[in-house]
Order: structure tokens, then sequence, then C-alpha cells
């Protein structure tokens, strides 16, 4: 699986959504995507590319989109 | 409706509550008891227990039941001789009034079996216990009243007022405050403490507002009886602290006191001469 | 809520406040009679997804936190199970003499909720630390009250304080990013400390966020050659006495604390050690100095010497006195 592929899983499993749908998704924009919906996420994200995330990085987790910028500075290459 | 039975009925029991309290406060002895402040609510318990409240005698702890919570808890007598006038407690059980360790005491302990909703004595909780019960009662779609007795003193507390926004806020129409406004709280008269217009402030509060004559029978049942739509009630009832005993009738002295054998004597001739 | 590595991992990324409401909304799927009572707090209290849900099931007293406590004790004579929710020090203070009326002296099935507890509110400031809340609640009798060292626990306290029949003060502290004690499920039980690691020395028993940073401390303790037990007092009250009798063959018992030294599990252990005839010294670690200016939680952590580190100097320095 590439590491995209690995991203949008994560996710579909966090907040039960359709990979045909991730691209847009951002914080609060859908009623899964609530704060603890956003730490499962974050949880998931963790456990997928086995890193720890920042509290700094959690809170500015704010879209799919931003997320990837965030993941590369854990050497996740998209 | 009001039947000319039901306010003489009331009329004779006040008579018997009052002797009743005087009779309690002589047998406390040195203890002593919160005189005047019973006194001056009897009229109004006399209408709650023998019309308005609806009550089951054989099951106080009915679900179903209307709540009266005596928030003002230093008017313990008041609420005791009611209790018993409705049949929902003993004279024997009555008279264990400030019996050492006993169920009656001072102020009273929240006890369901004796038809007690709550332990007052800290001036300014009971309303907001209330107003929890009233909250609980609407989102259960429960069918009865809550009732919080309060003395004017007692709205000096701030969290009279935060009971108030909130019930305002919610539209909790089956609360009804009643505040025993005898114009005095323990260092003297309400207005040289705090000088509060009581009216205008459960307004602006946004509380309907009723006032009426607190021993006067019928008055005090108009008040009671009439009905709000969403907002709740208050009841600003007019009264005397120590009514029914020359003597005590708005003296400081009466609010917690000792009653000797000839000071009982002398204030059942006072009660007698009324 | 099934209990594995990513459950675990997004409690402890949520915080102790955020678990507390993710527990609860779980378990207000199959019971009606919770309700949350805030005092303007929703947002901040981890009660987003539980008001989501169950808007009806949310009571906003506004800035009154008193009223909070009494409507409160009102709801739950008709079976409700309320929690009510507020940072610690105005819980516990403000509220004490509610806390004391309704849950101490009238027993009211209410549960109250203190975030915030130590100095988990950090830049808020002094006004928002709690620090004596422990002391003033365990003075009022019928009052338990659970303190838990990490996320997974403060959900399980939570299920607890809801399954326990009487009133329940439950202190959250520390912030999102929460460290990690319990690293798999285990047994919770009101009452029932758990010893975390097993050792012959130094008993350190402690609660709350600083149970995790006295793991840390006896790593270090460890190295300079002192065997250590530690043991984790989720319960303050009731306290578990057995628990403290178990270490009084240790050299030195220490008591770890995001509190003051007087009134909190300090003085609660040492209350325990009084009555013996044999025990060993007893060193309580937690604020014991004046305000402090404010900072950051991890900051405020420096400030009183409640990190890892200057923890272990503290019980090393005692224990090499008394050795």
């Amino acid at each position: 699986m590439t590491n995209l592929e690995k991203y949008t899983n994560a996710f579909v499993e966090a907040l039960n959504v359709k990979a045909s749908e991730v691209e847009d998704l951002a914080y609060q924009s859908i009623s899964e995507w609530d704060s603890v919906g956003h730490m499962a996420l974050m949880a998931t994200l963790e456990e997928v590319f086995d890193i720890m995330l920042d509290t700094e990085d959690v809170l500015a987790f704010s879209s799919f989109k931003k997320g990837k910028e965030i993941l590369t500075k854990y050497n996740v290459k998209f | 409706m009001i039947t000319e039975h039901e306010i003489s009925r009331c009329e004779a029991a006040v008579l018997n509550m009052r002797r009743n309290i005087l009779r309690l406060a002589c047998q406390a002895g040195n203890s002593g008891a919160h005189i005047s402040p019973a006194l001056s609510i009897v009229e109004i318990m006399a209408v709650l227990y023998l019309k308005i409240l609806k009550l089951n005698k054989s099951e106080p702890a009915w679900p179903l039941r209307d709540r009266f919570l005596l928030s003002k808890g230093h008017g313990s007598l008041g609420l005791y001789v009611a209790l018993h006038e409705a049949g929902v407690i003993s004279e024997e059980a009555l008279n264990t009034f400030e019996v050492n360790g006993g169920f009656f005491p001072g102020q009273p302990s929240k006890n369901l079996s004796l038809g007690i909703e709550y332990s007052g004595g800290s001036l300014g909780l009971g309303l907001s216990y209330g107003v929890g019960i009233a909250l609980a009662a609407k989102l259960n779609k429960e069918n009865f009243m809550v009732y919080v007795l309060m003395g004017d003193g007692e709205v000096n507390e701030g969290t009279v007022m935060e009971g108030a926004m909130f019930a305002k806020h919610n539209k909790l129409s089956n609360l009804t405050a009643i505040i025993d406004r005898n114009n005095m709280q323990s260092d003297g008269l309400c207005d040289d403490i705090l000088d509060i217009d009581m009216k205008a402030l459960w307004e602006g509060f946004g509380w309907e507002v009723i006032t009426c004559n607190g021993h006067d029978i019928r008055s005090v049942m108009e008040a009671f009886l009439q009905k709000s739509t969403t907002a709740p009630k208050v009841i600003i009832a007019n009264t005397t602290k120590g009514k029914g005993v020359k003597f005590m009738e708005n003296s400081k002295d009466w609010h917690h006191g000792r009653l000797t054998d000839e000071l009982y004597r002398k204030a059942i001739c006072a009660l007698g001469d009324q | 809520m099934k209990v594995e590595r990513t459950s675990i991992r997004m409690l402890s990324i949520l915080g102790q406040r955020g678990a507390f409401g993710y527990a609860l909304t779980e378990k207000a799927k199959e019971n009606d009679r919770i309700i949350a009572l805030t005092a303007d707090l929703c947002t901040t209290s981890g009660l987003d997804r539980f008001k989501s849900a169950y808007p009806e099931r949310v009571v906003n007293v506004g800035i009154a936190e008193q009223n909070m406590i009494g409507i409160a004790a009102g709801m739950s004579t008709l079976g409700y199970i309320p929690f009510a929710t507020t940072f610690a020090n105005f819980a516990c203070l403000r509220a004490c003499e509610q806390m004391r009326h309704f849950m101490g002296y009238m027993q009211e099935n209410i549960k109250i909720v203190g975030f915030g507890g130590g100095f988990a509110m950090g830049m808020f400031g002094i006004t928002h630390y709690a620090i004596e809340d422990i002391a003033a609640i365990r003075s009022i009798s019928n009052i338990v009250i659970l303190s838990p060292s990490d996320c997974l626990e403060t959900a399980k306290a939570t299920i607890a304080a809801l399954q326990f029949k009487g009133p329940v003060y439950l202190r959250l502290t520390g912030v999102m990013n929460h460290p990690i004690v319990y690293k798999e499920d285990y047994e919770f039980r009101i009452g029932k400390a758990i010893l975390l690691k097993e050792g012959r020395d130094i008993a350190i028993i402690a609660t709350g966020g600083m149970v995790h940073q006295s793991l840390q401390a006896m790593k270090y303790l460890e190295e300079q050659g002192a065997s250590c037990k530690v043991v984790n007092m989720h319960t303050i009250k009731p306290i578990d006495k057995e628990a403290i009798c178990d270490s009084l063959d240790s050299k030195l018992i220490v008591t770890v604390e995001e509190h003051s030294i007087v009134g909190g599990l300090g003085s609660s252990v040492a209350e325990v050690l009084s009555e013996l005839k044999v025990k060993p010294p007893h060193l309580a670690i937690g604020v014991s100095s004046e305000y402090k200016r404010a900072g950051s939680y991890e900051f405020m952590l420096e400030q009183y010497a409640l990190t890892a580190d200057r923890i272990a100097i503290k019980i090393l320095d005692k224990y090499k006195e008394i050795l």
C-alpha cells in the first residue's frame, strides 16, 4: 500500500467516510470529525505510520490536505 | 375555585397551628426555637397543606406528589405543625420537636417518610434544588408542582438569583416560589440592611409576580390559584413576623428565643385576643 | 469501547477531560438517566459530542456553579444521574457548601467532575488552579473522591462513578496528549489502589498525573540502587488503608500529588500512619509553597518541583538521610 492509500484508509476507518469523500474533508466539516473523531483519526494515523504526533501538530491538523503537510515532518512522504 | 368551607377550615387550622407552635417552642426549653419566623408563615402553610398541595397522606413519598421545600429552614415549626394539621404526621411525632437526635430538629432534615422534602437551614440553597426537581419533572413530562418558600432576607443570597434566572430561561411554569415578606431579618428591618424592591427584582428576572396579604386566607388562596403560562411564579406574601402574638410581632427578639412557662401563657393569651 | 492500543492512544490525545466526555457519551447510549450539567463550559469540558448526540440531556446553568449543584441534586430525586462539570477549584471552593449540603449531608446521587486539577489550566492562571480542592472535599463525609492517573483510567472512573450509588467527586488533571500509564485493560475498583510496580526500599504512593511522574522518577532511583514500589492511589476517599499498610516494611514512604501537602493524599496517608506504633518515615511531595506566578502547565510543574527528575532528587535526598 502506498502512503497515500494508508493515509486515506485512516480517514475512512476513523471517520466512517468513503475514500472518495476524503479529499475536501476538514475538521468539523462533517459531524464525525468532531473533537473525539479528531483524536480517533490522530491515534489511527500514529498507529499506521508508527509515529507520535506533537500536541501542536494534533491541533494544527485541520484538514485532509493540511494533514499531508504535517506528516512530512515525520518523514512520511506522499 | 374557593369555597367558604375551605376558608373557614383553614382559619380554624391556623389558630390551632399557632397554638401548637407556641406549645412546642415552650417544650423545647433551653434549646429555644425560631418562633416568629414560623408564626409569619402559618396562613401560607395552612393553605398549601389543606388546599393546594396534591399529596397522598398514606404514601408520603408518592412519586407524583407536589413538592414543598422549606428553603427558609428556620420556619421549621410552621412546616411541622402543617404536616400534623394535614394528617401526614401524628401528634406523637410532632411532640418530638427538638428532642436530641430526633427527626424534627430546629431546622428540618430531609425525610420523605415524614413528608419533609428538603434539609433547610442554609439560606439560599433551596431554590436551586426546587429548580432541579421542576426541570426533571418537565423532562419526565410529569405533572406535579414544586413550591419553594423563602424568607425575604434569604433573597440577599446570590444563589437565589442564579436559580431565578435559570428557572425563567427554562420556562419552569411548574415552579412557584413564595417569599415570606415580613420585612425583617435577623439584625432588623430588611429595608435597613439591604433595601430591595422585591416586586421589581423578580419582575426583572422575568417571573410572574403576584402579591397577596399573607395573613388573609382568601388572598393567599387566590394567589396560589392564579395560573401562570410559561414563566415561573413568585408569590410575595406580605406578612408580619411573629403574627398572632402581639409582643412578638415585628420584634427582633423573637427570631429565635426561649419561651418560658410564663411567657408561653402570656403568648397564648395574646393569641386568644386576636 | 474496545480497549486496545489505538483507543488508549485516542483517549490520551484527548486528555482526561475529553476521555470523561467520551466515556459519558458511550454510556449515555444505554442509559437515558445520565444528565450532563455545565456552568457555561460545555465547549471546554469534553462534552461536545455528548451535546450533539443528546442535546436534551445537557443542562447549561450559565456561570453559576453553586446553582448547578443544587439543580443536579434536585434532578437526582427523580432518578436522573447528573454529572455536574466545571473547574475543580470552582466546584470545590466556590460551591464547597453546596457539595457539603447536597452530597455530604443530603447524600444525593450526584457526581461532580472537576477538571483542571492541579496546574492543568496553565496560563489561565492561579484563579483556575486547583490545589486545595481535595483537602476541602476530603473533610466532608459521604463523598467518594476519585483521581485517575491517565485517560483510560478516567474513562473507567467515569463508569465507576456512574455505577456507584452515592455522591462522587471526580478530579481530572493534565492536558491533551496525557501520558499513558495503562497500556492494556485492567480492573478498576473504587477504593482499591493498584500496585504498578513492586519494590523493597521505597514505596511511592501517587495520584492523578503524578503517577506517571512517579513511574519516571522510579527509573532514576533504581539506577541509584534503590528498589522502588509505585502505587496508584486512584481513590483518595475512601483511602485504601491496606495498600498503605502493605508498604510498612519499606524504609521510606513517599506520597506525590499535584495538590497542597496539607489536606490531600499526603495528609490522608499520614493519618493512617499516625495510628501505628511502628512505621517508616513519610515524605509528602506536593505543593508546599506560596502561589507562584503563572505559566504553562509544564512550567508550573517545574516551578513546584513536581517533575520526575525533581521528585526523584527529593526522594533520594530523604532516602540517604534516613539510611
